[in-house]
Formats: C-alpha cells, structure tokens, sequence
C-alpha cells in the first residue's frame, strides 16, 4: 500500500482531546486515513517513505458536509417575490408566487436540459471552494455518478452501485412512502426528509407527526428544516437522528428558523446545510457565520465548537450510519476528505473555521486525491498523491486568487477539462436557452428522421428536485422564448451577493451581518 | 436545368425508385431473429407496459373481450418454440387485437422509416362500396438490387429470372397502359376485392369496423414497416376494368404489382425534440404512410420539404386554395409540426388569403401529430371559449411510480396526486388534465371571420380526433363525416397520447422498476395519456368512439374530380347553419 501524507496543525473532531495539534495524517491511495500522528512521528509501516506536504500552521480538517442543498440549482442568484410583503408560511406557498418558475424551475430547466455536465461542475466546485467534500441534494440522475468532484451524499455507493443508501425527499410523502422510508431505515439506508418546514404553528407540522406516525423517527432519519416542528415535540425522537438546519434560507423564507437548543436537547445532531442558492448561503463556510448571527441573536449560546461540528462530526456521524464509513473526522479508517485552511499558528481552530472564506481555503482533497487549491500546494500534493500522469489542474479564478482545480470531463473521468471551457458552456446556454434547449431535446426524441428510433441516446440527464411552481400541464411556458437564465453567481460570497441579501427576504436584517465576515 | 432542380431530380430518381421487396427480404429475416432470451425480455416489457401503462386497457378488455397480458402469458410459456416468423406474427396480433393505431409492437426490422407501397392508391365510394384506383405513380425504371443498398440472393434478384411479365406481358416495374385512376378493382390475388378488404380488415387495428375497413383499405397498398409484419406477398396480382376511350368500363384484366421499399422520411417541420414528442397524438404509421403517398403521388411537394420551401414553409401540414369566389378549402394535412406557432401563423396567412364567407376545413386522412397544434388551432374560427381536450393516465403501481420520478416532473406530475388517490378512491384513471393550457387556446383570437365547416373520415386519427372535439364541443362549426359502405361516419377514434417504448423506459428511470432494454431494435408504441372530450362532450372518451359528424358517403366523382359533390354537400351544410 502506498500513499502521503500532510503535515500541519490537524483538527481531528474527535470527541475528547486538543482541538488541535502538530501532526500528520497519513492518507493510504485507497483514499481512506491510514492513521493521524502527532508531531514528526513516524507513520504507520504500509506508508513507510510516503511523501509529506507540509502546510505549516494552516490547520488540517475533514473536509466539510452540506447535509442540505439542491445543487441543480446553485447557479441562480438569491430569489424573493418583488410583491411579497410578509413571511411566508410554509414550504406550499412560495412555489405558487407568480415570479416562481420563472426565477427558479426554468432557468434550472435550460443547464439540466442542456449542459447537465457543465452544471455538476459548476455547482460541485462552488461546494469546494468552501470546503466541502460531501454534499447532498445532487440533482437525480440516470449514471450514477461515484466519485467525481465531490461526495454525492444521494448518489454515493462506493463502487458498489447501491444508490439506496441514502434516500432522499423535498416534497411530502404520503405515510404509505414514509412507513416504506421507515422500513428501508431499518434495513440500513438512512432517510433525508423535508419535513416540517415553514412557520411555527403552520400546518406542515403535521408532516413531522406523519413521520413519527410512520415509523421515521430513527437515527437514520435526517429531518430537513423542521422549522415548524414545536419545541418539546423534539423529545419524542428518542432513538434520536438528525436535523438539517438551514438558517439562511429558514429566515429568507419564513424570518424563523428551526428550534436549534430544543432540537439539541432532545439529544438530534444538528447538521448545517447551506440549502439552494434561490435561497441560501454559498456554501457551508457561509452558514456556519449565519449558524453564529442567529446564534448570538437569539441567545443561544452555541460555541464555535458547537458550530463546526454541525458541518464535520456531526453530519458525518449521521452518514457512518448508512455508508459505514466515516467522513467528518480525522481517524484511522475515514475517508481521507481534507480541507487545509489558512491559519496563523495561534489560531483557535474552531473559531478559525467558523470565521473563515473562501479566501482562507488552501486545499481541498476527497478520498486522498487533491481536488481544488492555491496552484503550488496543489501540484505539490498531487506530486505526492499520486499516480503520475494525473491531467495538469486548471485554473479557476475565485475571488481575487487564481486556484488550481482537478478537472475531467465527467462523461469518461479522464479527459482533461478547464474552467473556461465549463463557464463558455453555460453562458453559450444562458444566452440562448430556447435554442440550446431545443438541440438538446433532440437528443431525446425517439421519432428521428429515419422513423422510430429503438434506443435513443440520452446522455446524462438530470432531474430536478425542488417544486415546480404553478405552470401549465408539463412544467414550462408553451414558448421557450420565455426562458430567461440570469447571470452565473460567483463562487463566493462576494460583495454584490451581499448586497442583494440587504433589504430582500424576511430575515429583518440579520443578514445584513454576514458582511462582517467578507470585508 | 439549375443545379439545385437537378439534385433534386437525382434525390427523386433514387428515392421515387426504392427497393422491391423482395431483395429485401433475405435482410428483413435475418434481422427478424430473436433467440430464447430475446423473445423473453420483449414479452415481459410488453406484458409490463401494457398491464401497466397501456391506458386503454380496461376498456379494451371489455370492449374487444380480449386480455393481452394473458394472451402474452401463455405465448411466454411456448415463445421458444416458434420460429422468429411465428414468434413475430403472434405478438402482432396479441398487440392488433387491442385496435389501437397507437399501441404497437415493433419488431427487430432493419427498415425503421421505410414503407412498403405499390404504385396506386384504392380507394371506395358508395354505399356498396366500389372500389376505384384513384392515383397511379408516374412510371419508374427497375430498380437493381444493389442500388439500393440490399443483398441480392444468389447473386440475381429474385424477380429477374423472368417470372416477372404480367398476364400482359408488362415488363417489371411498368404500369398496364389502361391502369388509370377510375380502373375498378374487382379482385386482389384472386380474392374478390371487397372480401379482400373484409379480411385485412380483419387483423387491422381501428376501433370500429368501419375504421378498421378504411384502414384495410388504406393499407392494401401501404405498410409503415416500423409498425407492422411486411407484407406477406412479394407482389400481388390485381384484376380491374380499364376505363374505356368514352368512360365506361372495359373486360376484366388482370396485372401484376410489385411492393417496393420506400423511404418518405420526415417532415423538416416534423416534431423533432424530446419534449414534444412526449405530446403527440398521432398514428406514427399513418403519418409514414401519408408522408410516403404523398412522395408518391405529389413528388414535387415531397421534394421540396428537402429543399427551400420558403414560399410555403408549412407545405407539408397545411394548404389552401379557393373554391370560388365565396368559399375557401383548408387542408389540414397534419398536425405533426415542431413550432406550432409557426403552424398558426401559416393557417392564418393562408385563411387570410381566402374568400372570408365560408371555409372547408378538411382533416381527411389527418394522422394527427402535436397535441397543442391541433387545439390551439381552434380559436381562429371562433369567437367563443376553447376548452382543450383532457388526458389521464391509468391508476396502476407503474404509473404512480412514473408520475412520482423527479424525472417525470414536468411532464407527469400535475398527475401524481390523484393516482395516488385512487388507490383509496378505486378509480380506474386520474383525474383528466389538458396537455395544451387552456389560455394557449385563446391567446390569438380569431382569424377566419366567416362560417367554416370541418370535414374528416375514418382515417382521422388521435389529434386529428382532437380537433373533430373540439370542433363539436367547442360549437365552432358543423362537423361532415366522410365514409363509404356501411357503419358510422366519425373520425378514427385515437383518444390518447403515444410514447415509445424508449420514451416510457426513459421515463422509468428514476423510478423502483426501471424497464430494461429490448433486443436491438425492437419496440413498441402506447397509449399513455387517454383523452376525455371537454365542453359539451365533457368527459366522453374518443378512443374507438372517435367523433361522429353529418354523414356523407363519397360518390365517384369524389374520388376522381376534386371531391365536387363532398364541397357541394358542405357548402349545403353551411347554407342550413
């Protein structure tokens, strides 16, 4: 067995122990953590004269998890109804706003149709430019998609093919598919579920009684939002899962968020999502500083250990629970997802996670392969990571710094693709979504030129996964011309996002405190 | 000659000239093979899309006493030991015996878009009926085998080892002198001919019997060969009286035709992406048949959908002339366009164009085609609401499974919750839903000011069916029903929107039980989405019923001089409004 190693100060999550310490973790090319050592000890034997990276005093963490998002949609900017003027209820409301599918299902509509592949590599290397190396809410798929540029927490099978390890459901469930959700639970998969999500006292709290009702209440279940779900029912959940707590976009929607000290006091892991762009945060990075306004808003106390769990341990515990396999900790045996960030050597490593950008991410691996980072720590790690003849990173320019990416064309894993060549893509799409809609339709249609094709081929295609709105029968308007797609929204959290966070949704200007952040 | 009128002379001279049959033969049964395991895996999708799917199956059940999924049970017990041909023709008929021009099993054919025809069209008028050769091709040079692209066996065709003269000594290829339209076909291959038809009739698909005898009738001398066993016969042998020097008729002759192999391709305004032709209404073999007459009989308009037809983009669905100085004639020739805007602009022009009294609108031997064509085109005869056909889809575990995928979203989710009701509620469908939104159906308004009669027959079919709805329940106009010989007088009865079999295993997908791929090249169509009539036909389903309108019986000289006493009988009709 072969490998490398990186050195620097590792942020393990354990449980118990220094938050952080001089070391090294020892990555094995099977892409799981061989061991973690302190200091200049020497690495187990299998990795005897392993290369080592040496970063100095960033701090070396797991790489973080999104455990809420819908990435078919994470080009699109922030989205609010002009003629709104209070919060919305619940989770059925806002999909009725007339500005709806315009703002959101259609634009998503014209990149799945027609660029799915250049959409996955946008909204995948959003994720890692935070950090992130496991996401959920990849757009539904006809390939699986195993190991490209992120953990698809939907998607992941290991090799195995088995997509069923964790299930997934944005719209409500009938209790006859909750009590199926139930059984599969038992049977190992774990359960991620929009539930409950609008205002206290709203009628979608029943969907967390329909839950419990069904038998979903395990520690497999990962409800979603939970927003609507009252302080003490929390306590019912005795065999206790998960709640995904998306604050952003709970405020952007409902100006409430979920009972956060109820939810942890019943004993639920609280993981952090940054939920879709329409009405989210970038990526976790961003969260965690929304986890910290609303925290210090409303008294909570969560401290900033508190907080950097909700997007490493925690999640990744939830997820041991269906993969087997541990992501969100620094162990011997975890998958060995990395994110080194920028760090003085007397930083607190937690507080460092929850205060930094993506200007403080230095490098990014999943599975001990280097994905995304500053250009020489990443040829200096790939140098290390092996195997040679790796495709040469391309550049991604994100913020002020030009980052080097691990890029290839998803369709075979092995061709060589560049940033420019992916935002050329969507924007050739976004110029002109009726057109490139068409073409791709074409691929499609079964009735060609030489009569009944048996077998067309389909390409990858993908699904979306977030209410429709009201439209006509099939989703779309009946002229394609209507098809508007805005800009692609920067990787980060940049000075014009911020801007159109202030004054827009039903946050009462919280998050207008997240510029403290980004100055 | 230019150079463009030249390739169009080379495309024509190969293409008007196809293929016999016959040397096409030795490849149609090679690729006809299916082993064991083949035969297996296409009885199982079929008996799953049709128990599963199929949206006319109880009703088919009860109207035609026939169960399907157990016929293919029992063929799944002795598939193995038929031979590719029996193996072939057993699941035809299971899938014919549903009558529906939607639903249709594909077998492993090397000819996807090709037609066999003969080189005249039969048709029938009065009450009798009478049949009459009503179009002849121009004549064509023998075609070599190898020309068109086929294996010969044994090195010769076998129709060049000199069998080929007919009763008159005609070389091959050649039509008798005295085969014209007005002949009297009298028999077909020594069957008397309206017996013949009967028989085809027979194991034709169509609703009703008389339905089924136009289809017959229609396919006596073209077969889509994407949709159906080729023809048994290599060519047939037609006895007919000749149309004397003073019009009576002559002896009774007898010669022989051989089938070709043509390739009528598609329309370039043809519905050409995915998302469309997930809304067709349309008989995929009559649309091939209609495309393949008209390469046939109208070659210079088939040609030209290849080339520049910018004085009439829309040529190949619609044309219009004026019949006098008070009437104009609309012929809707189908409905499968891509841009269906581009459509309605087109009609408009050319009603615009027409004296503005009094329209015919005739939808004859309309194979349908995009569902929102054929209902957006409404609202430019009338004033009044258009309430647009709705379609539902059969409650079973695989269409509930199919309108929850997130794949299916847009297209079938509107549907999801009242499958899942019916699982309390028993109902058989879910709740009826248009395809086409209702404000598509009146955001142009009016274009034809004057009173407009709608004209179909039998062979009116699926949007074709929609329109004729539409038409009646909507009050825009009368509606006359072309027929010959005995039965009803409506359109085809096509009530429902056609998916491939690709189509519905894409569709699966995302789903518990994605459906496996067929052997190469098989395939199937089905009804997916059954349609209801709205307004005052509201809830009333089309399939097999199709539309019923004043009935007219077509006369010779229908068949033979323009329709004259059809156009008088509808002028008649506007006239009583």
């Amino acid at each position: 067995m072969s490998g490398w190693a990186i050195h620097g100060r590792i942020v393990t999550m354990a449980d118990d122990g220094p938050a952080a310490f001089s070391g090294r973790v020892w990555v094995r090319d099977d892409g799981t953590i061989a061991a973690v050592t302190h200091g200049t000890a020497k690495g187990p034997a299998e990795l005897k004269g392993a290369p080592v990276v040496d970063v100095g005093h960033s701090l070396v963490l797991p790489g973080l998890v999104d455990l809420h998002n819908h990435l078919a949609y994470d080009t699109l900017p922030l989205w609010a109804e002009p003629t709104r003027a209070t919060p919305w209820a619940h989770h059925d409301a806002w999909p009725r706003a007339a500005s709806y599918a315009a703002s959101t299902t259609w634009p998503a509509y014209a990149f799945i149709t027609a660029c799915p592949a250049e959409l996955l590599a946008y909204v995948e290397v959003k994720a890692l430019v935070g950090g992130t190396t496991s996401t959920q809410g990849s757009p539904p798929s006809n390939r699986p998609r195993d190991g490209w540029l992120v953990r698809n927490v939907d998607d992941e099978s290991f090799g195995t093919g088995n997509r069923n390890l964790v299930l997934a459901s944005v719209l409500t469930a009938t209790p006859a598919v909750l009590a199926d959700r139930a059984n599969k639970m038992r049977a190992g998969s774990a359960f991620v579920y929009h539930c409950g999500e609008g205002q206290q006292g709203s009628v979608v709290a029943r969907e967390y009684d329909d839950a419990e009702a069904a038998g979903c209440l395990q520690p497999r279940f990962v409800a979603v939002h939970a927003t609507s779900v009252p302080a003490g029912r929390f306590a019912d959940w005795t065999d206790a899962g998960a709640v995904a707590w998306s604050p952003f976009s709970n405020l952007w929607l409902y100006g409430q968020t979920t009972d956060v000290p109820a939810a942890r006091a019943a004993g639920l892991s609280v993981c952090l999502g940054a939920d879709w762009a329409p009405s989210g945060s970038k990526n976790v990075l961003g969260e965690l500083k929304v986890a910290r306004l609303v925290s210090d808003h409303l008294g909570w106390g969560l401290t900033d250990e508190d907080l950097a769990r909700m997007v490493t341990s925690a999640p990744g515990d939830v997820l041991f629970r269906a993969w087997g396999r541990q992501v969100g900790r620094l162990e011997p045996g975890a998958l060995a997802d990395l994110l080194v960030l920028d760090a003085t050597a007397r930083a607190t490593p937690y507080r460092a996670l929850v205060r930094a950008t993506e200007d403080d991410v230095r490098l990014v691996a999943v599975a001990g392969r280097p994905a995304y980072g500053e250009p020489a720590l990443l040829t200096t790690a790939l140098a290390a990571a092996g195997p040679a003849g790796a495709p040469a990173p391309t550049t991604v320019r994100v913020g002020a710094r030009a980052m080097g990416l691990v890029l290839t064309d998803p369709t075979d894993g092995t061709t060589p693709w560049t940033w420019d060549q992916v935002v050329a893509r969507l924007e050739a799409v976004r110029v002109d979504p009726k057109h490139e809609i068409e073409v791709a339709q074409q691929r499609g249609s079964a009735f060609g030129a030489d009569g009944l094709d048996a077998t067309p081929d389909l390409g990858l295609q993908l699904a979306l996964d977030m209410p429709t709105g009201v439209g006509p029968v099939g989703g779309l308007p009946h002229d394609l011309g209507q098809v508007v797609v805005p800009p692609l929204q920067s990787l980060v959290h940049d000075a014009d996002w911020l801007a159109s966070v202030h004054g827009r949704g039903f946050h009462g200007g919280l998050l207008d405190g997240l510029g403290t952040f980004y100055g | 000659m230019t150079a463009t009128t030249h390739a169009r002379a080379v495309r024509s001279a190969d293409a008007l000239r196809g293929t016999l049959l016959a040397d096409a033969a030795p490849r149609l049964a090679a690729a006809a093979h299916l082993d064991g395991g083949e035969r297996l895996q296409v009885i199982d999708a079929l008996a799953t899309v049709l128990d599963g799917v199929y949206a006319h199956l109880p009703a088919k059940r009860a109207a035609y006493a026939t169960d399907p999924v157990q016929a293919l049970t029992l063929l799944r017990r002795r598939a193995g030991d038929l031979s590719d041909a029996e193996f072939h023709l057993a699941l035809t008929r299971i899938v014919a015996g549903l009558r529906d021009r939607h639903t249709r099993y594909t077998g492993p054919t090397p000819l996807h878009g090709r037609v066999a025809a003969l080189p005249f069209l039969v048709e029938a008028y009065g009450a009798g009926p009478t049949f009459v050769v009503s179009k002849v091709t121009s004549p064509t040079p023998a075609t070599s085998a190898e020309s068109a692209g086929f294996p010969r066996v044994g090195g010769e065709s076998p129709l060049s080892r000199g069998e080929g003269a007919d009763s008159a000594g005609r070389a091959v290829g050649e039509l008798p002198g005295d085969f014209r339209a007005g002949a009297e076909i009298v028999s077909w291959n020594g069957v008397p001919i309206a017996r013949a038809v009967e028989l085809h009739a027979d194991v034709e698909t169509g609703g009703r019997p008389d339905a089924r005898r136009a289809r017959a009738l229609e396919s006596l001398t073209f077969r889509a060969l994407d949709f159906g066993p080729p023809p048994d016969e290599w060519w047939v042998v037609v006895g007919y009286r000749p149309v004397g020097a003073r019009g009576g008729l002559g002896a009774v002759r007898e010669a022989r035709f051989d089938w070709r192999v043509l390739a009528p391709g598609r329309a370039a305004t043809a519905v050409s992406d995915a998302r469309l032709a997930r809304k067709l209404a349309v008989d995929p073999a009559g649309e091939a048949v209609r495309r393949a007459k008209k390469m046939q009989f109208s070659t210079d308009l088939w040609l030209a959908d290849a080339g520049d037809a910018a004085t009439a983009p829309m040529q190949d669905a619609v044309s219009a002339r004026a019949l006098d100085d008070r009437t104009g004639y609309l012929r809707l020739w189908s409905f499968d366009v891509q841009d269906d805007d581009a459509y309605l602009d087109e009609v408009s022009r050319l009603l615009q164009g027409l004296p503005q009294e009094q329209v015919v609108v005739d939808l004859r031997g309309n194979p349908g085609g995009l569902v929102w064509a054929a209902e957006r085109l409404l609202q430019l005869f009338t004033d009044g609401p258009v309430l647009p056909v709705r379609f539902s889809l059969v409650a079973t575990p695989l269409t509930r499974q199919l309108a929850d995928s997130p794949f299916n979203r847009l297209e079938l989710e509107a549907w999801s919750p009242s499958l899942q009701d019916a699982v309390t509620t028993g109902d058989v469908y879910a709740q009826p839903l248009p395809v086409t939104d209702p404000g598509w159906c009146r955001d142009r308004g009016r274009v034809y000011p004057g009173r407009a009669v709608a004209v179909v027959d039998a062979t009116t079919y699926s949007s074709g069916d929609l329109f004729a709805a539409g038409w009646v329940d909507n009050g825009v106009g009368p509606l006359v029903a072309v027929g010959a010989g005995p039965g009803t007088h409506a359109t085809g009865g096509g009530g429902a929107t056609v998916w491939t079999y690709a189509q519905l295993r894409d569709a699966s997908a995302g789903t518990d039980d994605p459906l496996p791929a067929l052997p190469a090249g098989c395939g199937l169509t089905v009804a997916v989405r059954r349609a209801v009539r709205s307004a005052a036909g509201d809830g009333i389903p089309l399939e097999d019923l199709g539309v019923a309108g004043r009935p007219y019986t077509m006369t010779k000289r229908d068949l033979l001089d323009g329709n004259v006493d059809l156009l008088r009988f509808c002028a008649q009709v506007l006239g009583d409004e």
